[in-house]
């Protein structure tokens, strides 16, 4: 178990490199020079950008000022935003994308088992039709058509109630940090319980579960002991996939929804073309990503007994 | 008083009438073996007694006594109570009868942590215990381990220990050894006559190989497109066969005694969605008759031995001949 | 007694004794209601946007600005008034004894009204005459006329004149502009030439779905945005796929180091998180003047979406390089290009085609979602991902300019996937084709 987990680092701290340079080399083939693009900058900013990455030194040098820069956590200052240094931006935002983003996860995982778990127990009755045709429509429409129509409901209910019932936009209360969740999640949620649906169903016709009811196991001991257990191991494979569609997500949810992110940062400095904020994000969420992918990797392996004990040995 | 009665227990899942007329009885401690091809409802019988058949199916029976309960009106609840208690089963294949996320000491204990309120710790030991007397090495070690690092017929033991953990009344085994290879089905069979005979376990087992049914039943039952056909003692049943289709069963099985051609029964079981209102049998029979067209009851042709074949019928003149015989012959044949 | 060990023949013959075995989910057949109305919607959307513009010859990019974010509309006359900036009444007309229109068409409406002793100040306000309720107050003046020049539309008014300081309401009246154009705009859009400024009435086309915030109509910017949505739903899948195809081929052909190498390098590529660098090449590549940005999207999709493809066909390269039909032809001497073109392509085809009618949706979604965050194809090159940024603007006030974009997306990436699904059915009951 030791050694796999020690392998999966270590191919994630290669991908991580990778990510890194490609990064870089992405950035300066932004045509021209990205310290000679339209944009306004002042020249205090321009002085220490060009020092911090010698921007007139040969490009192996720059990627090695660039690279050790980055193993030092120093993402450098914003064009756009003078003084403010992309650390401090990431480090001030990003807990709020990973607040709402596990807030987005939970209510995925959670409800993708539930309806798949409801709809596979009521195999083509009309809680199976329903899941199923909730899941089509929430697949096929992009999130941040979601988020706009989830804005649209919120003020027709406000609207129709006289007073707010839920806040539209904004970030601090509990209700700002859950609605925006749930519409973050529900692409996600809709895609788990298509696989969880037809994961359950397997259980439901397996050998050990009809085993189990001949112990005299039923309810929820069954359900949880026996059929969750089996049935959640596909959805597990998917956290990675899921993690990275709802950090992805996230920008947009956050940008609709006016949440002072990191998601919404970076799609403004992408339009604003804030070369160090694209920089730095990147990396730091293409970090981010690749580590949840190991990770998730790992407890899966903590969850399915097959591949705990057979990689371990291995 | 037996410890199972069941009369004309007739199931019905959807269109398919899977079992028509089924009657069966269990001493207790009795091993009655149940045979028949696949697909002639033994399963669906099986899982019937163990009140598994899924909602949809509809069940009916004349009579249906276990341990002097009639379970014609029992409560799901208190099929919970019976379920892995006083009636359990073996399943066919162990390799998917038992849940690949739990340890195997975990999934022996289980029903003793339900049935008999044990703790976890106290579950355990007994498990332990258990597969010690099922004799698997390293019994403490091989209850922490999970299904996929056992053997077939290690699985098969503690899908035996699983069974009789709780010490059930009645123990159903769906054709335990089938899965299993042919080295490995003597051992499991023998373990299992073993937990039997010292816990008193009535048991009704499930095959369709008839050298097993030699090994380890006391009492046969036939079954045949969803009815039992035939049943009686062992030696009844296999050497005194009554129904026609137990015959051709018989002709169909080689012996290395009295080497013949093996004749195979002609024609295919019929459709049970449709089954015949006659004798299931008769479209296959080399002695139908005219009154096959009707649905025969079982009759008696012996001491606890019972065919469903209009052969054995009173008014049959082979059993008028019979009587004269023995009438001629002045009493007992 | 002498019992010889035996058999029956195990016969299958119903499924009576696995009844718990869950009966197998009717595969939605080729010929299925739902695959047939997923191909025609697929078909309609296609026309939708290669006829469509020339049935529907409006420009999607002609600004009305006489007709921002407006409803459907239909075809009709416009009277042509001259925009004169600020108005007042003549001073030779006589004071109105109520709430006098002068003129009221939806460039403009005119009113005055009488001054009335002791009151300084006059509000004036709009609202809907179908609703209850003053509406808004678009002005406070002192003299007792007002010209009301704020976005007006052809629907009956109720203008409300009451006394700023007390509330009091004094007069009020109801009123029905006319539709209007001035004269600037009707010479803008070329209705009548710069010189002639005597024409009254003009023609203009309706607007079926309505007009955008710039006024622009949606129905022709719908059949503009789908053609550069549905070209890059299909080329870029198109081009990842076929390079991903040519990949995998090669690595499973050539095997040993080679195919180890070009494995690891997918793996790699596997592990870029795919949204965010889309969003990297795309910045990279950046958009010169002129450029509609389409271009760089393929590209970035290609550099990032071919590994998938080409796992899939190296595996079944793989799987079927050791099938005993490839080898024995192998044997009898027929050479590799005929075993590829004879034996493998015809395997590999179909899972080809459900690759690629998986990756259209996909496709789809990447460009909406690249478009909508601005990083997509840039103005006045439009998509329907686009469509809905702009949208997105006015969704409060006018919903329909984000639904109406959002729905042609989710009807595409529906019959789309509906149509993968249906083929992925049908190629996995081929018996021909290998399990990797």
């Amino acid at each position: 178990m030791l050694s796999f987990i020690a392998r999966r680092l270590l191919s994630g701290v290669i991908t991580i490199w990778f990510i890194a340079t490609a990064t870089f080399f992405a950035m300066h083939a932004v045509p021209g020079d990205p310290l000679t693009q339209e944009k306004a900058m002042s020249p205090a900013v321009r002085a220490q950008l060009e020092a911090r990455y010698g921007l007139d030194k040969p490009l192996f040098e720059q990627y090695r000022l660039f690279m050790s820069n980055m193993l030092h956590g120093d993402f450098g200052i914003s064009f756009t935003q003078e003084n403010r240094r992309v650390n401090d931006i990431i480090s001030k935002h990003f807990p709020i994308s990973a607040t709402l983003g596990i807030a987005a996860v939970l209510i995925a995982l959670v409800g993708g088992v539930a309806a798949g778990s409801v709809a596979a127990y009521c195999r083509n009755r009309w809680p199976d039709r329903l899941v199923m045709v909730a899941v089509i429509a929430a697949i096929s429409v992009p999130g941040f058509v979601i988020a706009g129509l989830a804005q649209l409901v919120i003020v027709a209910m406000n609207n129709a109630a006289g007073k707010t019932l839920l806040p539209v936009a904004g970030w601090g209360s509990v209700s700002q940090i859950w609605v925006p969740a749930l519409v973050l999640g529900l692409g996600t949620m809709a895609y788990l319980s298509r696989i969880m649906r037809a994961s359950m169903l397997e259980v439901l016709s397996a050998d050990y579960n009809i085993a189990a009811k001949a112990k005299g196991v039923h309810g929820w001991r069954l359900f949880w002991h026996h059929q969750l257990r089996n049935a959640v191991l596909p959805v597990v494979t998917e956290l990675g996939p899921t993690i990275a569609a709802i950090t992805t997500g996230g920008f947009v949810v956050e940008l609709i929804f006016a949440i002072p992110g990191l998601g919404r940062y970076f799609v403004q400095a992408v339009q604003q073309l804030d070369y160090t904020v694209i920089m730095g994000t990147t990396v730091f969420y293409g970090a981010f990503l690749v580590l949840v992918v190991v990770l998730v990797d790992i407890s899966y392996g903590l969850i399915d007994p097959r591949i705990r004990l057979h990689r371990g040995r291995a | 008083m037996s410890l199972l009665k069941l009369t004309s227990l007739q199931v019905s899942i959807g269109p398919v009438k899977a079992v028509r007329d089924v009657s069966l009885n269990l001493e207790a401690g009795e091993c009655r073996a149940l045979v028949g091809e696949s697909g002639c409802g033994k399963s669906v019988t099986a899982m019937t007694l163990l009140g598994l058949m899924p909602n949809a199916a509809k069940i009916s029976a004349e009579e249906w006594w276990f341990a002097g309960r009639d379970m014609t009106q029992i409560k799901e609840r208190e099929w919970r109570q019976l379920q892995g208690n006083q009636i359990a089963m073996i399943f066919q294949n162990p390799m998917t009868a038992l849940d690949p996320t739990q340890t195997i000491g975990a999934q022996i204990a289980e029903p003793l942590r339900i049935h008999k309120g044990l703790s976890r710790r106290e579950a355990k030991m007994r498990a332990i215990a258990l597969l010690e007397r099922l004799a698997i090495a390293n019994p403490a070690q091989r209850a922490e381990q999970y299904p996929f690092e056992f053997s077939g017929g290690m699985l098969q033991r503690a899908m035996i220990a699983m069974a009789v953990v709780c010490e059930p009344e009645l123990l159903i085994a769906d054709e335990p050894t089938t899965a299993l290879d042919v080295t490995v089905q003597a051992e499991v069979l023998s373990l299992l006559q073993e937990m039997r005979e010292s816990s008193g376990t009535a048991m009704l087992f499930i095959t369709h190989d008839l050298g097993v049914v030699a090994e380890i039943a006391d009492s046969v039952s036939v079954m045949y497109a969803g009815q039992t056909v035939e049943s009686g003692s062992l030696h009844d049943v296999f050497s005194r066969e009554a129904h026609p289709y137990t015959q051709a069963l018989k002709r169909a099985v080689p012996s290395l005694e009295n080497p013949k051609p093996l004749e195979a029964i002609a024609g295919t079981p019929p459709d049970l969605r449709q089954p015949p209102s006659g004798c299931g049998f008769a479209a296959r029979c080399s002695k139908r008759m005219a009154i096959c067209e009707e649905s025969p009851p079982l009759m008696s042709c012996g001491e606890d031995h019972l065919a469903r074949c209009w052969l054995w019928h009173k008014d049959h003149p082979e059993r008028w001949r019979e009587a004269e015989a023995v009438s001629l012959l002045g009493g007992k044949s | 007694m002498a019992i010889s060990v035996f058999r029956f023949a195990p016969k299958t013959w119903g499924a009576a004794d696995d009844l718990e075995a869950v009966a197998p989910i009717p595969l939605p057949s080729m010929a299925n209601p739902t695959v047939i109305l997923s191909g025609l919607m697929v078909i309609f959307l296609l026309l939708f946007v290669t006829v469509g513009p020339s049935l529907w010859r409006q420009s999607p990019s002609q600004q009305w600005l006489s007709q921002i974010s407006e409803g459907a509309s239909r075809a009709r006359s416009v009277r042509i008034v001259s925009d004169n900036g600020a108005w007042r009444p003549s001073k030779k007309a006589d004071a109105p004894s109520g709430l006098k229109v002068h003129a009221a068409n939806t460039e403009y409406v005119r009113l005055q009204w009488p001054k009335l002793a002791g009151i300084e100040r006059y509000r004036v306000y709009r609202g809907d005459a179908n609703k209850p309720g003053l509406g808004l107050a678009i002005s406070e003046t002192a003299d007792s006329y007002y010209q009301d020049r704020l976005q007006l539309s052809s629907e009956v008014y109720r203008y409300t004149i009451a006394d700023a300081d007390t509330g009091l309401l004094l007069l009020s009246r109801e009123v029905r502009p006319e539709a209007a154009m001035s004269v600037f705009e009707a010479q803008l859009q070329g209705l009548i030439p710069v010189t002639n400024n005597k024409t009254q009435w003009v023609e203009i086309p309706g607007h079926p779905l309505g007009t955008d915030a710039l006024g622009r109509d949606i129905l022709a910017r719908l059949m503009a945005g789908g053609r550069t949505s549905l070209f890059v739903g299909v080329v870029a899948p198109l081009l990842f796929i076929t390079f991903g195809c040519i990949f995998g081929a090669i690595a499973g052909l050539m095997g040993g180091w080679v195919d180890q190498l070009a494995m690891r390098f997918v793996d790699f590529v596997v592990a870029l998180p795919f949204l965010l660098f889309m969003i990297l090449f795309r910045v990279a590549f950046g958009i010169g003047p002129g450029e509609n940005g389409i271009m760089p999207l393929i590209v970035a999709m290609l550099v990032l979406s071919w590994p998938g493809s080409a796992r899939l066909i190296r595996g079944q390269v793989l799987a079927l390089r050791s099938q005993p039909f490839v080898e024995a032809s192998r044997i009898a001497g027929v050479s590799t290009s005929r075993i590829i073109l004879r034996h493998m392509l015809p395997n590999v085809l179909p899972m080809i085609l459900v690759a690629f009618s998986f990756a259209i949706p996909q496709a789809i979604f990447t460009e909406a979602f690249l478009s909508f965050i601005g990083m997509g194809v840039s103005p006045p090159t439009t998509s329907w991902g686009a469509l809905c940024n702009e949208g997105i603007k006015t969704l409060l006030s006018h919903p329909r300019q984000l639904i109406l974009p959002a729905i042609f997306i989710s009807l595409s990436v529906l019959a789309f996937n509906i149509l993968g699904d249906a083929l992925r059915d049908a190629t996995d009951r081929r018996s021909g084709v290998v399990r990797a």
